[in-house]
């Protein structure tokens, strides 16, 4: 009855962090903002893949970030407030329309329950700073590499186009590209995100089947994205303007650095990533970006402190219950 | 995708049908100018330019609602593609303005003048002649489009000389004020096509330039 309890308990929460990592979702920005499809279509796309992809991809992150990050003793109390303080700080910036990344937003809390706990012996800080070197790069790497893959598009196929019809026919062609690259990325971003979700449950040692665990948070990712992904979508997707040109220019690190990130098991940020490549596309552009910009790079400051706060206030009631 | 190549070939058609329509109306101005000119009837070919035009209306709107149909257009291409034709269509009113003025001129052209107001009415016929030619190439060839904006800049220069030599040996006559004022209009009205088809050319050759930016 105890395990049954505790079983529910934890699917709840994994459907709501889930939800809330979807609703805060943007990897089908870049194809609203080329107007490659439309919000119903993309919404659509999104789902389908976000249930393919965790369920696929998400066991291999699990396990890493389950397994390293707590030097303490794993109870249900910590899971329970790591992926609540997760969740509802997920759902707030969404709410907002602000992305974040649920990574950053789950080691917060971890960090917050971590040094609560355990002071600073509570962390794993080497596999932290290993991480830490990752998120680093990863916005670095997707700005640079964005920078000169939007020049080299520019210098190769643009600057040789003469006549509307052949941009028309060259943005068409982008655009086909720009679906595959980007249900490549929802693809393999669900199975990064959707980890984070499941995976301090996996650590845990809860018992629960881990296929069911992600088609369960697959399904809820999905509902996110469709509930409240939109106003995030918009709002990433309006960075910089886009056609399928240039957000094709953008998507090419993002895809490229997070598919392998989650293959080697490396919980990279997919939001930070992609932010970062169209403020290096709109470098390169010499386009102004949108004015909302410095409201994404405040909440991606206040994330670890505000994630590890939350954590730790309600460790104690959370133990209360338990 | 048939779908698309369809609506995609429709816009063409209607960009093509649009621009044959106004070469047709500023055909039949010059050849209504030019009868004019040797005082023979001219009435028809001036309703030709009226009804050309009422003809370039209803293609316009034609065109804008293929134009706007297609979402996932590229938005600056609708918009750029939007303001070129209304660009156009203003040389079709300024053309029909140019006709009415001329239905209801009551006079015959100075036999001194003619001669001038022949080579200010080719060159404006040349300027616009020119203009749909650089819409047409827009659409395939940058390059081949940008060279004829020079065309349309000679042009308009040699229209321009033209004027001012008319209006010259006009407010130098001493003839009944009426019929100078008059006449100067006339040569006023047919400048403003060739100057608004410069405007339009400048700014199509604008957008050549900055379309490899985009």
């Amino acid at each position: 009855m105890e395990l049954m309890y505790i079983i529910t308990i934890f699917l709840v929460i994994s459907i709501i962090i889930s939800f809330g990592i979807g609703a805060n979702d943007e990897t089908m920005a870049t194809l609203y903002g080329s107007k490659t499809l439309r919000m119903k279509e993309l919404l659509i796309l999104a789902s389908i893949f976000a249930i393919l992809g965790a369920l696929v991809l998400g066991e291999g992150v699990s396990e890493t970030i389950g397994n390293n990050l707590l030097s303490i003793e794993v109870t249900t109390s910590i899971v329970l407030t790591i992926l609540i303080s997760t969740a509802i700080w997920l759902i707030v910036s969404s709410a907002l329309g602000l992305p974040i990344s649920t990574t950053h937003a789950t080691i917060g809390s971890i960090i917050g329950v971590g040094i609560l706990l355990g002071g600073g012996f509570g962390i794993n800080w080497l596999t932290i700073l290993e991480m830490g070197i990752w998120w680093i790069l990863s916005p670095v790497i997707g700005y640079i590499v964005t920078y000169f893959a939007y020049k080299a598009i520019h210098k190769v196929i643009i600057n040789r186009l003469s006549g509307f019809r052949s941009f028309e026919k060259t943005e068409k062609n982008f655009s086909y590209i720009l679906l595959a690259v980007i249900c490549w990325t929802a693809f393999s971003r669900a199975g990064n995100d959707c980890s984070n979700a499941v995976g301090i449950v996996v650590g845990a040692g809860a018992g629960i089947d881990i296929t069911i665990l992600l088609i369960i948070t697959g399904l809820s990712f999905a509902s996110g994205i469709v509930i409240l992904g939109r106003g995030v979508i918009k709002n990433v997707g309006t960075i910089t303007e886009l056609h399928p040109s240039t957000a094709f220019a953008s998507e090419i690190p993002t895809a490229v650095i997070l598919f392998f990130g989650t293959l080697l098991g490396i919980p990279l940020s997919g939001s930070h990533m992609l932010v970062a490549s169209l403020v290096g596309l709109a470098k390169a552009r010499r386009a102004p970006t949108s004015k909302g910009l410095w409201k994404i790079v405040l909440i991606w400051l206040i994330t670890f402190p505000v994630a590890a706060i939350l954590s730790i206030a309600i460790f104690f009631p959370i133990n209360m219950i338990i | 995708m048939k779908l698309l190549k369809e609506k995609k070939n429709e816009l063409t058609e209607i960009n093509n049908e649009f621009l044959a329509e106004t070469l047709a109306g500023i055909e039949a101005l010059h050849k209504a100018t030019n009868q004019f000119i040797n005082d023979k009837l001219y009435k028809n070919e001036l309703e030709d330019v009226i009804l050309s035009e009422k003809k370039c209306d209803r293609i316009k709107e034609k065109y804008v609602q293929v134009l706007f149909k297609d979402k996932r257009a590229l938005p600056f291409l609708v918009e750029d593609r939007f303001n070129i034709l209304m660009k156009l269509d203003q040389v079709n009113d300024k053309a029909e303005f140019f006709a009415r003025f001329l239905q209801v001129y009551p006079f015959k052209l100075y036999a001194d003048i003619k001669e001038k107001f022949i080579t200010l009415c080719d060159s404006c016929y040349k300027t616009v002649k020119e203009l749909i030619n650089i819409a047409t190439l827009i659409e395939t060839d940058f390059d081949g489009a940008y060279k004829v904006t020079f065309n349309v800049e000679s042009n308009r220069r040699e229209a321009r000389k033209a004027k001012f030599e008319l209006l010259d040996i006009l407010f130098k006559k001493k003839d009944d004020p009426t019929k100078i004022y008059l006449t100067s209009k006339l040569v006023t009205y047919i400048y403003d096509i060739a100057s608004w088809a410069e405007q339009t050319s400048d700014y199509l050759r604008g957008l050549i330039i900055k379309y490899p930016t985009r």
